[in-house]
């Protein structure tokens, strides 16, 4: 932090261009050897609402004049069918280079993003964003298994890029059309909304009520409003009937795929007893949009965070979760560099992951291909990933609440009232 | 060939009709459920072991899929759904048998319309008849099933050829399954037909290792004196085409290579080698996906057109996107048309799944096609998970195809393949409590972690230095 080093401002460091390209031609690379045939039927990159397998399913239903939501096989949001029915590439190879690319827009807009938030043009810590999205293993291998959550966190990402800039239409019109891919990511609304009507620098160290009155918002709200009920017709149009929301918002709401996947939905309504099922199914969609309110209120000065802390939230609680929803959540720390002076237990939440990103994959497989472990191995690991994100959540929370305290002094402590 | 094949029973009782309420031989039974569910057609078999096409040919009867198979036309219109009549009917006949039919839910039933055709007449009275079929290849047919299949016969198996029907002898065969078709004839009026089928191995009963074999040697019965009420009883053997053989009594007609008995009007036997052979896999070795492989051999100089029917239960969900056809190897197009697809719907409705193959002259179809494996609800799972689901036996069905368009029409000769056995995988079923009790305290953990920090302010305070 010294600023003295940065007073000669000629950019002498490598232009982010070039450094970028190179990694995107890593990316492409990996992308286009066979790792993506072997990882394409992996359920920890890949759930069953966005399966490429099953998108792929229900593109041939649609082409042999089949209703693909007459069915429970094909999940998918009628706005993929359409786009990749029209524009689909029908080689796997064109469709890992999609997958690439749109991967490459996702880690340009987090450029943009942590760009807004240091309010700078170009800064030497731009290659590092790009490579902490791009080389993410937990971002990375969902693309590489062509999940359709890597699509998602694209859309998301270019939603808080164009709201930062404050692009209202932009931002608020992918984000509904990230609700229509997945309807949990309705937690990011009023994040979005705060951040639209404020500015995304970092204000995390000077904690202030909101200038703006909420009333701004309001507008924005109507606008994204439309957006939805545009898209729902859209959707309806294309999917020729209403039976695409019982099949694709519906599944989020009911689990009626019990699929293993990285999350704690799967098991737990595996295992519940069928008279509870539809309570703690309520109970579970609650807790998920508990968060919202009170995290906003609490970082209401820094709208960008509120979104950073909802994305673990989402990561970690969501149904029907791949590990690009906390790749993502994991890859935004590298945009707020201000925290990491004041994280609660880093090294736990580094060592929670280790041990979880590398069990799951080992007890998933002794569970369902080696058939020498049963279901509690890999529950077990999910569940420790879970504590891992939740560690991650609190170094996260914690430090964006000590910030504002600042460092501390000798014979001075810190304590909750 | 050491495997004699015996179709012992074929009982016709033609003169009977429902407008006559005339239950001297029609059994009240079976005749009031039918009644009952408005019932125009009906075939149920209850079939134990794997008919071996190769081996023994066509049956007598076509239905010889492995397990219960019940499958019945109905006219829709009614006040009451078909259904409803349908559960009414599986729910009656499971009362009626002894079999477990109740199970045929509607997680198991299809309409595959086009492979089973009525074989009576469907009377026209200006409502639509639908078909509903089910199959349960778990199903294991004993003794409980045979003793009501007997009661409704007219003589039970007191006299006539229905007294060879020994418990001990037909459970114990290579193959035995039994049949109920009842169906509707324009003109004639109700059919009903009960039919028993076995394949026994004599060698297995004769000490000396001898292929030879009588009725006492293979049912430990012989026939005393034919049911009085019978219009004709007959006793037809094939004869061996190629070989010696002597049989006794000199049969009083021999005819296509068939000695007929007559133990009281001929009954065509016929024994020729099947079309093509089919071979049904699962493959993979994951519990969460597969393959599933057919492969069919044509064994004649010209090209068959067979229909090809799956009615899969929910647990196996097919990803037709990946559904290829070799012929001896070599990727071909042309092979399937006509496809017919239901999907599935989890926890509910089966996939129907139907296509018309064109299996070259003298080669080998191996179609094959990607499946997910379900996972399922701890309570749906059956005591015994770990042995694994049994999936219902696909269906081929021979057609002619018509020249000018691409319709075509049903033959004669329905083709069971082996019913497979899927590996689910399973959750602990012991550990409900634990599971939900471990998610809770994750998540209150986190919950509990999480509004502690949101919603109690920090505050800086002075040590106090004199206490330290």
């Amino acid at each position: 932090m010294s600023l003295t080093s940065k007073i000669p401002s000629t950019p002498e460091y490598p232009s982010f261009a070039s450094i970028f390209l190179i990694l995107i031609a890593a990316r492409l690379w990996v992308s286009l050897t066979d790792l993506s045939d072997i990882l394409k039927h992996d359920q920890q990159l890949s759930s069953p609402l966005t399966s490429f397998s099953q998108l792929k399913e229900g593109i041939f239903l649609f082409n042999h004049d089949i209703d693909p939501y007459s069915g429970g096989s094909f999940r998918h949001s009628p706005l993929l069918l359409s786009f990749f029915v029209t524009a689909l590439p029908s080689s796997r190879k064109l469709a890992s280079v999609l997958w690439t690319c749109s991967d490459a827009v996702g880690a340009w807009a987090l450029v943009r993003i942590w760009r807004a938030r240091q309010n700078v043009r170009q800064s030497p810590r731009d290659v590092l964003v790009a490579a902490s999205y791009l080389f993410n293993p937990y971002i990375f291998l969902p693309s590489l298994a062509l999940s359709t959550s890597s699509l998602e966190n694209t859309l998301l990402l270019l939603s808080i890029m164009f709201a930062c800039k404050g692009k209202a239409s932009a931002s608020l019109f992918l984000l509904s059309s990230v609700i229509h891919l997945s309807l949990s990511s309705a937690i990011m609304l009023l994040p979005i909304l705060l951040l639209l009507i404020t500015d995304p620098h970092s204000h995390i160290a000077s904690p202030k009520p909101l200038s703006t009155p909420l009333k701004k918002a309001i507008p924005l709200f109507g606008e994204f409003v439309a957006y939805m009920v545009a898209l729902t017709l859209t959707s309806t149009l294309v999917a020729g009937s209403w039976s695409w929301i019982p099949q694709t918002w519906g599944a989020t709401l009911t689990l009626p795929d019990l699929t293993p996947n990285t999350g704690l939905w799967w098991y737990f309504f595996t295992e519940m007893f069928d008279h509870f099922r539809p309570f703690f199914l309520m109970v579970f969609t609650v807790h998920l949009f508990i968060y919202v309110v009170p995290v906003c209120l609490k970082f209401q000065h820094d709208p960008l965070y509120a979104v950073f802390i909802l994305l673990g939230i989402l990561g970690t609680f969501k149904p029907y979760t791949t590990l690009s929803d906390p790749g993502l959540f994991l890859t935004m720390f590298a945009i707020f560099p201000e925290i990491y002076p004041y994280m609660r237990y880093p090294i736990v939440t580094v060592l929670l992951h280790l041990h979880a990103s590398l069990l799951m994959p080992l007890f998933h497989h002794l569970w369902l291909s080696q058939g020498t472990g049963n279901a509690n191995f890999f529950y077990a690991s999910t569940l420790v990933f879970a504590c891992a994100n939740g560690a991650a959540l609190v170094d996260c929370i914690w430090p964006g609440l000590m910030i504002a305290i600042g460092p501390r002094v000798e014979g001075y402590s810190i304590v909750q009232e | 060939m050491n495997v004699s094949k015996c179709d012992t029973k074929h009982l016709r009782c033609d003169c009977l009709t429902f407008i006559a309420q005339h239950y001297t031989f029609f059994p009240l039974a079976l005749g009031q459920i039918l009644r009952q569910y408005a019932v125009t057609e009906m075939h149920l078999a209850l079939n134990a072991g794997n008919w071996n096409y190769d081996r023994w040919g066509y049956p007598e009867e076509q239905g010889v899929g492995t397990g219960a198979e019940l499958w019945a036309w109905m006219g829709d219109g009614a006040a009451i759904t078909v259904d409803e009549r349908w559960k009414g009917l599986r729910n009656a006949l499971a009362g009626l048998f002894c079999a477990s039919l109740g199970s045929l839910d509607e997680l198991r039933t299809t309409s595959p319309a086009q492979t089973f055709i009525p074989e009576g007449t469907l009377p026209d009275w200006g409502v639509s008849h639908t078909v509903r079929h089910a199959s349960l290849p778990s199903e294991h047919v004993c003794t409980e099933n045979l003793t009501p299949f007997l009661k409704l016969l007219p003589c039970k198996s007191l006299s006539g050829i229905a007294s060879l029907l020994n418990p001990h002898r037909l459970f114990d065969a290579d193959w035995h399954g039994m049949g109920v078709h009842v169906l509707w004839r324009e003109g004639e009026g109700v059919e009903m037909r009960l039919t028993f089928q076995s394949v026994s191995d004599p060698l297995r009963y004769d000490s000396a290792k001898k292929q030879d074999w009588s009725l006492q040697s293979l049912f430990d019965r012989t026939i005393h004196r034919s049911c009085p009420v019978a219009q004709s009883s007959e006793i037809v053997v094939a004869l061996p085409k190629n070989a010696l053989y002597s049989i006794k009594p000199e049969p009083p007609l021999i005819e296509r290579s068939s000695a007929h008995f007559d133990v009281n009007t001929p009954l065509e036997y016929r024994s020729e080698s099947t079309q093509f052979s089919v071979k049904r896999t699962l493959r993979g070795p994951s519990q969460a996906h597969g393959q599933l492989s057919v492969v069919i051999v044509n064994h004649r100089p010209y090209a068959i057109h067979t229909l090809y029917l799956e009615t899969m239960p929910w647990l196996l969900q097919f990803y037709v996107h990946t559904l290829e056809a070799r012929v001896d190897g070599v990727l071909q197009a042309g092979i399937i048309s006509n496809l017919t697809y239901i999907p599935s719907v989890p926890h509910s409705r089966p996939t129907t799944f139907q296509a018309l193959l064109n299996l070259p002259p003298h080669s080998t179809v191996q179609i094959t096609m990607d499946v997910t494996k379900a996972f399922l609800r701890y309570t749906e799972h059956p005591p015994d998970a770990q042995r694994g689901w049994d999936l219902p036996p696909a269906i081929f069905t021979p057609v002619e195809l018509a020249t000018n368009d691409s319709s075509f029409s049903v033959k004669e000769g329905r083709h069971y393949t082996s019913t497979l056995l899927v590996d689910l995988a399973t959750p602990d079923f012991s550990m409900p409590y634990n599971v939900i009790i471990f998610t809770c305290s994750v998540i209150a953990y986190i919950f509990g972690t999480i509004f502690n920090l949101l919603t109690r302010r920090f505050v800086v305070v002075r040590l106090d230095q004199t206490k330290t």
